[in-house]
């Protein structure tokens, strides 16, 4: 487990699977002597919650610890919608690029490389409808939730519409989009015929194992963290509004 | 299939050996930690999601209080005795753990023991997350990776377009998966359709 006084470069160095999270964070290698705590309090962030964030994403079974409440929802929602930005601007190109280039030096016939393209495009349109989703409708009212239990006269509109609506719902659809990686995953490995560029095969391969797992995790941290406080906060606007 | 995560708290080396070798022979166990004599195990189940505990008696006697104090821990508790039942003597009745192993029992007996431990959560989250495809949903995946359109599914199995409709958004629900191409890939690694099939559809 990875803690506050540790030596970041080491915590790095031993771990690097924590490399794709440091961006999220604003961080970059180049540490020095400093400790985790050093290097977070240089660069603004919350050290506790950069703990729970590396830790819930170095051991999968980690539940997030009592370190939770000392953290605001929006730190939260700001490092959710970095992890958007990680995907969208990172994560999906790069996969993408290389699936194309897979895909023009291959003996594939047409039909494969047309199922192939078309998967990742329509899986690329739901990844973006689903993140589109999260930052104009679920993150805006967790925030809004939050600001709300700040007040001392919460907005009875709110509070009305509290009534009839839940996190919960949200959980309830939340997709798992790592699903969708793992068959294409498979597809590449047991169902299409071997590709002669042996390489880029693997990369491919890899940038979609990489992926799978920070999407797992991530849903992890909206699942594990992010819920379970915004339904705490539900109950407990809810319960104030009704005592007065 | 959901992995449960077992600790194990034995005093004896040997016993905790033994327990691990036949946990890793059942399908979606996992042992998450071992700990010995007097180890701390508290701390570990209040950060880790543990499934369960498999205790030996002299363990779970040392650690009455941790039990008195969270009694649900009891459930997903089986305990290990090397006394048959009826000599019990802890200070909690044996009925409240979910189940006790005898040392000397068989191992067929204790694989089921741990099975029907498992059984119990699995059939409490299997209400809630249904995965499966029915046949009739299996068919419709079939003929969209086969490039039929609603409206042909629904005449080519009797159907009415707005029953299609139904099974799809069901089929979508359950895989979380909504476009054709998605759906074929599924079909294809699920052995519902064969990628030569895919390939030899008609250009549109």
């Amino acid at each position: 487990m990875i803690t506050r006084e540790r030596l970041m470069y080491r915590v790095i160095l031993e771990n690097l699977q924590l490399l794709p999270i440091l961006p999220r964070f604003n961080l970059k290698p180049g540490f020095g002597e400093l400790s985790v705590d050093e290097v977070c309090q240089a660069h603004e962030v919350n050290t506790d919650f950069f703990l729970e964030i590396a830790n819930a994403y170095l051991d999968e079974l980690y539940i997030p610890g009592e370190g939770l409440s000392l953290f605001s929802l929006d730190t939260m929602v700001n490092y959710i919608t970095s992890t958007h930005t990680y995907y969208t601007d990172i994560a999906l190109p790069t996969v993408e690029e290389k699936i194309h280039r897979l895909m023009e030096g291959s003996k594939l016939s047409e039909k494969e490389i047309h199922l192939v393209t078309n998967f990742f495009n329509d899986y690329k349109k739901d990844f973006m409808a689903h993140i589109t989703q999260e930052e104009e409708h679920i993150l805006p009212y967790v925030l809004e939730l939050e600001r709300q239990s700040g007040l001392e006269k919460p907005d009875p509109g709110f509070i009305q519409k509290l009534q009839s609506y839940s996190i919960s719902e949200f959980e309830k659809e939340h997709d798992r989009l790592e699903i969708s990686l793992k068959h294409l995953s498979e597809l590449i490995i047991k169902y299409l015929p071997p590709f002669d560029d042996l390489h880029l095969c693997h990369e491919v391969l890899n940038e979609l194992a990489g992926l799978m797992k920070d999407l797992v995790d991530h849903a992890d941290v909206e699942d594990k963290v992010l819920i379970p406080r915004v339904a705490e906060l539900e109950v407990s606007l809810l319960n104030s509004a009704n005592s007065v | 299939m959901r992995i449960s995560g077992f600790i194990l708290v034995i005093d004896s080396y040997l016993v905790r050996l033994g327990v691990v070798a036949i946990l890793n022979r059942i399908q979606g166990v996992r042992v998450l930690k071992e700990f010995g004599a007097g180890d701390p195990f508290e701390a570990y189940l209040k950060s880790h999601p543990v499934d369960y505990i498999i205790m030996s008696q002299s363990e779970f006697d040392r650690s009455l209080e941790l039990f008195i104090a969270k009694p649900e821990l009891l459930e997903k508790t089986a305990l290990l005795q090397d006394t048959p039942k009826e000599n019990f003597t802890s200070g909690l009745p044996p009925h409240d753990v979910h189940t006790t192993i005898h040392l000397l029992e068989e191992k067929e007996a204790i694989i089921q023991k741990i099975r029907l431990l498992i059984d119990n959560r699995d059939q409490r989250s299997l209400e809630t997350h249904s995965m499966e495809l029915s046949p009739r949903e299996t068919t419709i995946v079939r003929l969209v990776s086969l490039g039929l359109t609603n409206r042909q599914i629904a005449e080519k199995l009797f159907l009415s377009a707005h029953t299609v409709m139904t099974h799809r958004k069901n089929i979508s629900g359950k895989l979380g998966i909504k476009s054709v191409s998605g759906l074929t890939v599924y079909a294809i690694v699920n052995n519902i359709i064969t990628i030569e099939e895919v390939s030899s559809l008609p250009a549109k």
